[in-house]
């Protein structure tokens, strides 16, 4: 999906006076099905576009979001998360890598409230060590991906003609690629598929459209008439980026960015189903489901708690981004 | 607009190239020898081995691998598995299966996702607005696999309403994967639809319109719909590519004959030519589409067509 | 799509009104030109699961979906009973040597290709030679060579470096339109049973002329002939061949289903809209339950084994070895894991064949962690991480982790995993062949392979993977006693003497465990109401000339 050949987003060199449309936050990754499969994504994320933030958009959506309850619950399920992923071992004193094999899926029972796994290995403590796993490679990419979209974003928007010509080429051609299948293609013949091999491949999914939506925003502040009035005073390219149009322009990369940890962690537990996500002994939600795959009618609790635990998790991302994006909305207060 | 259009046309060619190329790459920079992998456990004697990296340009460095690729292309030529199968035949064979089923995903996730979109915007705030909101929200999180399983056993199985495997039964079959491959494209539908409906029915056009004493219908039929609908299509418009080339998952579950599976095979069969034809077969696919929403979208919004 | 469907659908109709319009009418069957007695058939059509196959050219072939097919569309030489393994001279009269180095090929009158011409000593010898051909990329190519049957001639059609020099092997001569004669390398007593397999499958003249089409279409002299052509990754349908020489199909009709795992295969079956599917190991126990007596189960001859590599330190140790092997709890794994659907290996060879002894493999596959500790620790252990090699696609995950985690709990290692494509997995067994000890290249741990038998011999699992520099040896293991047992072996022109010279010589690859047997097959299938007499041999494959339609007939 390129919106750089849709006048609204395009980058083209006799069309200066674009507007982001919320058609850019379409970019949600191209033909590459699974991520294609699993966004929502930012579907009005960018309308701050077209208009100028006010200058304490960061403190009134604070002030608002303080106040909702869905986003208070789900950030509390989220600290929860985190917390279990750095210190699994505060919830459980089982170890999620000893194996009984009589145990075989053995059904949840007392002291064992998810029951055994296949290699007769504590449930709960292995959905628990997953977490992890998940949080780290979702927060890892996307964390990356923000601090590339910002920098080739804020370059390719700002400076536009050639820089914005040639990062706009490459995006397209990262949207025309299927990217999910050229992940697949990589990692099915990488020697180790450990924690990095699969964020690198993952890294690469998500930037495109993390960029544009930078680009859009900072087209439309450079346009913007305290902007011109910066430059005019004489300040420098770095300042009117850095305190201008950086703070409010980062809002719907923010939002995307949010959602995107969601779409990331679903990513790699599609990966680790494909059977080419992390290896073996590695503990991962997505390898969990994998294996239950072929137990459901026999043992249901294999494929739901880690079934159960993945949903949970992107879903709180999902609300924390629909909550940020309806907050940082200047025009639905 | 013949201008606009031309200009994206040769936007696209660097597009292809760039894309085919790093496919291409990717795939014949994998090391493994594939012939080897032909014989499996068994032996494999070294002239047939060599003969065999000539017949395919193997031992041609990657570079005029490439340009020998393309000419071939050019003359209709993808390829031949190393089983001697014809790429082109593979294509023809597989293409339009995985075209059903991205139709049938297209149909619902377009007919329920608009309805329910628009619904949803038109009634802001209200009972059927949030069951939307929530509803989507939990589609979205559940991972399609499970989805696709729990459809598979729930519908298939257990009711045996619809058949769960292959393409035997005519039509019937493509219903539920098409279901579960749309699913989650339709959250995203009818979230774009309210979210773009709800932003244009509070804008100063429409409250002119309703000013005027329009009656509802009109307002929102031919003015708030008209222009909420342009980002939805052109969404719409790229979808269908999109879903042709990426339903490997629910092919593979749902045992459908299509492209994705294919092109999951042949990676792990290591079969270059058919992965390497069928990315490039979608990429081309993919870049037109796009062109056409392009020209759409010049259709639907007159600034475009005055450049 | 809906046409193609409807072609062999419509015949298949057509032939099953005719066969009830017959046997309404009065007699069975007509007399045809079978040599052996009109039976009557029953009559209607099923459906099996299969894979895509590679290729439907028998020289071709060399795994098991396509087979599967073959086996339909082709009569060999000679052809093993499903039930009782015995040997059935098909298309051949008689195999006969003197010196167990030269012998001769009598054929039957009679067989015909499916598309009329007549199966002769030519088809035999032009087939082999083709599939013997190097630059013709034949999968089953070594079949003809030093590891197969060893046909004088072979090296000039496969030299190391250019183009060979000939066309035909100089050891097959055809003697007359019945007759050919076969000069091996090296005396083999067992040669007749080896040539049932696909690499010996005879060709029409229609062959030579269009390969391509042939393999969308084979011609071939067996009970069914193909319906239409093959309907990649959909479906290939066959039909009974009305001029068979042999016993006719009972079916008239057959519809090959191709799926791409298993698991939708088996659901389909459930769910009714398939005949035979293989089980997949999670759904034995609810399939049992389920199927009742429609569930088969028979042995197969398939051997799981972990082979060391022997270049690598501390792996040329035997007592690592062993310990190693005795500390995997087998039964454990097959049960949590397989559902109880293998057996244990206890012997370097499988049940099917003859030789086999129980227990045979001892103490070395018994499980016992203590002893398998202290041997351990008493030879040197293991120094820094055991990395575990395994390919990626083929459904090993479970239980070598299970494994792995065996050896991490009862040895006190520690453990991680190189795992990668197939063809990859084996370009790296390739690379250690050639190593010597201390050698880097290659794999430096152990790894898992497998093996099935391509003729009912114990011979088949001694010398492949274990005579010196043998095609499926990745161990290395070069043992001279062993190999000459093996060479007398297949001197031997009495089989109970060849069998004990067999088992010595297994007795001492079980002494020295350069691989550890891990566990021997079993076949299950599962099959709808529609049909019985579903049969399943020893190769796994399903006897489908002998399927029943349930209420086919009249």
């Amino acid at each position: 999906m390129s919106d750089t050949q849709r006048p609204g987003g395009s980058s083209d060199l006799l069309e200066p006076d674009e507007e982001a449309r919320p058609e850019d936050a379409i970019a949600a990754g191209g033909p590459g099905g699974v991520i294609a499969e699993g966004a929502i994504a930012a579907t009005a994320a960018v309308e701050g576009g077209a208009s100028v933030y006010q200058a304490s958009l960061w403190g009134d959506a604070w002030r608002q979001l303080r106040r909702k309850p869905l986003f208070i619950i789900s950030s509390v399920l989220l600290l929860l998360f985190t917390v279990v992923a750095i210190a699994p071992g505060l919830f459980t004193n089982q170890d999620p890598t000893f194996q009984d094999l009589s145990k075989t899926v053995q059904a949840p029972q007392a002291g064992h409230p998810f029951g055994y796994d296949i290699l007769g290995r504590d449930y709960f403590a292995r959905v628990l060590y997953g977490t992890r796993v998940s949080l780290v490679i979702g927060l890892l990419v996307v964390a990356i991906d923000v601090v590339v979209a910002i920098v080739l974003g804020s370059i390719a928007g700002y400076y536009g003609r050639f820089w914005d010509a040639l990062i706009a080429r490459i995006a397209d051609i990262w949207f025309a690629l299927p990217t999910v299948l050229a992940g697949i293609v990589f990692l099915n013949v990488m020697g180790e598929r450990g924690l990095l091999q699969v964020a690198f491949v993952l890294i690469f999914l998500g930037w495109p459209t993390l960029m544009r939506l930078m680009r859009s925003s900072v087209l439309s502040g450079r346009e913007s008439d305290y902007v011109q009035a910066a430059k005019a005073l004489g300040a420098s390219d770095w300042r009117i980026m850095r305190v201008h149009i950086l703070p409010n322009g980062i809002a719907p990369v923010i939002v995307y960015a949010t959602i995107s940890v969601g779409i990331i962690i679903s990513a790699e537990a599609a990966l680790s189903f494909l059977g080419v996500g992390l290896e073996l002994p590695a503990i991962s939600w997505g390898l969990m489901i994998s294996d239950a795959q072929n137990r459901i009618l026999t043992s249901p609790h294999l494929l739901f708690f880690p079934g159960a635990a993945l949903s949970l998790l992107v879903l709180c991302f999902i609300i924390l981004g629909d909550a940020l994006r309806d907050a940082l909305d200047p025009r639905l207060r | 607009m013949g201008r606009y259009i031309a200009r994206r046309l040769l936007q696209a060619i660097p597009v292809f190239f760039g894309a085919t190329f790093i496919v291409f790459a990717m795939v014949y920079a994998i090391p493994g020898d594939p012939i080897r992998a032909l014989n499996g456990e068994r032996p494999i004697s070294d002239s047939a081995m060599q003969q065999l990296h000539e017949r395919y340009n193997l031992d041609d460095p990657l570079l005029v691998q490439y340009g020998k690729y393309i000419w071939g292309i050019v003359h209709g030529d993808f390829g031949k598995t190393f089983r001697g199968y014809p790429v082109i035949d593979i294509m023809k064979e597989k293409f339009p299966v995985t075209f059903r089923l991205a139709l049938g995903a297209f149909v619902f996730e377009g007919i329920v996702g608009l309805f329910a979109g628009i619904l949803a915007g038109l009634k802001r705030g209200s009972f059927m607005d949030n069951l939307l909101l929530i509803s989507t929200m939990f589609i979205a999180a559940i991972p399609v696999f499970v989805l696709g399983f729990l459809a598979q056993i729930m519908l298939g199985i257990q009711f045996r309403i619809f058949p769960i495997a292959g393409i035997y039964n005519g039509w019937i079959s493509y219903v539920l994967p098409s279901i579960v491959l749309g699913s989650l494209s339709l959250v995203y539908i009818a979230r774009l639809t309210r979210t773009s409906l709800v932003e244009n029915m509070r804008s100063d056009y429409i409250r002119t319109a309703e000013a005027k004493g329009l009656p509802r219908s009109r307002v929102v039929g031919r003015h708030a719909l008209r222009n909420s609908l342009i980002p939805v299509v052109t969404y719409l418009g790229v979808d269908l590519g999109t879903l042709m080339v990426g339903a490997i998952i629910t092919e593979g579950i749902f045992n459908i004959p299509g492209v994705g599976r294919e092109i999951f095979l042949a990676i792990r069969g290591q079969e270059g030519a058919v992965v390497v034809g069928i990315v490039t077969a979608g990429i081309m696919i993919f870049i037109v589409m796009n062109l056409f929403v392009d020209l759409l979208y010049a259709v639907l919004d007159p600034r475009i067509r005055y450049e | 799509m809906r046409r193609r469907l409807r072609a062999p659908a419509l015949l298949g109709l057509i032939l099953a009104l005719a066969l009830v319009a017959a046997a309404c009418g009065g007699d069975d069957e007509d007399g045809g030109a079978a040599t052996t007695a009109p039976v009557a058939t029953t009559g209607g059509e099923f459906s099996m699961s299969i894979c895509e196959p590679e290729s439907l050219i028998p020289q071709i072939n060399a795994e098991t979906c396509g087979s599967q097919v073959l086996k339909g569309l082709f009569t060999p030489l000679i052809q093993f009973d499903p039930e009782t393994d015995e040997l059935i001279y098909a298309v051949a009269e008689s195999i006969t040597s003197d010196d167990q180095t030269t012998w001769t090929v009598t054929l039957r009158d009679g067989w015909t290709f499916h598309d009329g011409t007549p199966v002769t000593a030519q088809s035999f010898v032009d087939a082999w030679n083709w599939g013997a051909f190097g630059p013709n990329g034949a999968g089953n190519n070594y079949f003809f060579g030093p590891y197969g049957v060893n046909i004088v001639g072979y090296d000039a059609l496969n030299p190391s470096e250019g183009k060979p020099d000939a066309k035909e092997l100089s050891g097959l001569t055809v003697v007359d339109d019945r007759t050919f004669t076969v000069e091996l390398g090296a005396p083999f007593s067992e040669f007749p049973i080896t040539v049932g397999y696909n690499a010996f499958y005879p060709l029409p003249p229609s062959f030579f002329e269009d390969s391509d089409a042939f393999n969308e279409a084979p011609v071939g002299n067996g009970p069914y002939m193909i319906d239409g052509s093959w309907q990649h990754d959909q479906q290939i349908s066959v039909v009974r061949y009305e001029d068979y020489a042999g016993t006719p199909g009972n079916a008239d009709a057959i519809t090959f289903r191709i799926y791409a795992d298993l698991d939708t295969a088996y659901r389909d079956t459930q769910a009714g809209g398939l005949d035979i599917a293989d089980v997949p190991s999670e759904q034995i126990e609810s399939g049992r339950a389920e199927f009742g007596d429609r569930f088969i189960e028979s042995p197969s001859s398939s051997f799981s084994y972990i082979g060391f590599p022997l270049w690598a330190e501390p792996f040329d140790n035997p007592d690592i070895r062993k310990a190693m092997s005795m500390a995997i709890d087998r039964q454990a794994v097959i049960t949590a894991i397989f559902f109880d659907t293998l057996t244990p290996a206890d012997d370097m060879a499988s049940p099917v064949v003859q030789g086999y002894r129980e227990g045979a493999c001892g103490e070395a596959c018994t499980y016992d962690p203590e002893a398998a500790k202290e041997l351990f620790d008493s030879a040197g252990g293991i120094d820094g991480e055991l990395t575990i090699w395994f390919n990626n696609d083929g459904g090993h995950e479970q239980w070598i982790e299970a494994v792995a985690n065996q050896w991490a709990q009862n040895l006190d290692i520690e453990f991680r995993f190189e795992s990668m494509p197939f063809a990859k997995y084996l370009g790296l067994l390739d690379e250690g062949l050639d190593n010597e000890l201390g050698d880097t290249d290659g794999v430096n741990g152990p790894f898992r392979l497998g093996w099935v038998m391509d003729y009912p011999s114990m011979q088949n699992y001694l010398e492949n993977l274990h005579g010196t520099q043998a095609g499926s040896n990745y161990t290395t293991y070069s043992n001279p006693e062993f190999d000459d047992l093996i060479a007398q072996g297949k001197r031997a022109t009495d089989l109970d003497q060849a069998v004990s010279l067999y088992q010595q010589a297994d007795d001492l690859v079980i002494q020295d465990l350069p691989i550890i047997p891990l566990w021997f097959g079993l076949n299950q299938s599962v099959t709808s109401e529609n049909v019985s007499n579903v049969i399943i041999d020893k190769f796994s494959f399903v006897d489908i000339a002998r399927v029943e339609v349930v209420g086919g007939g009249a």
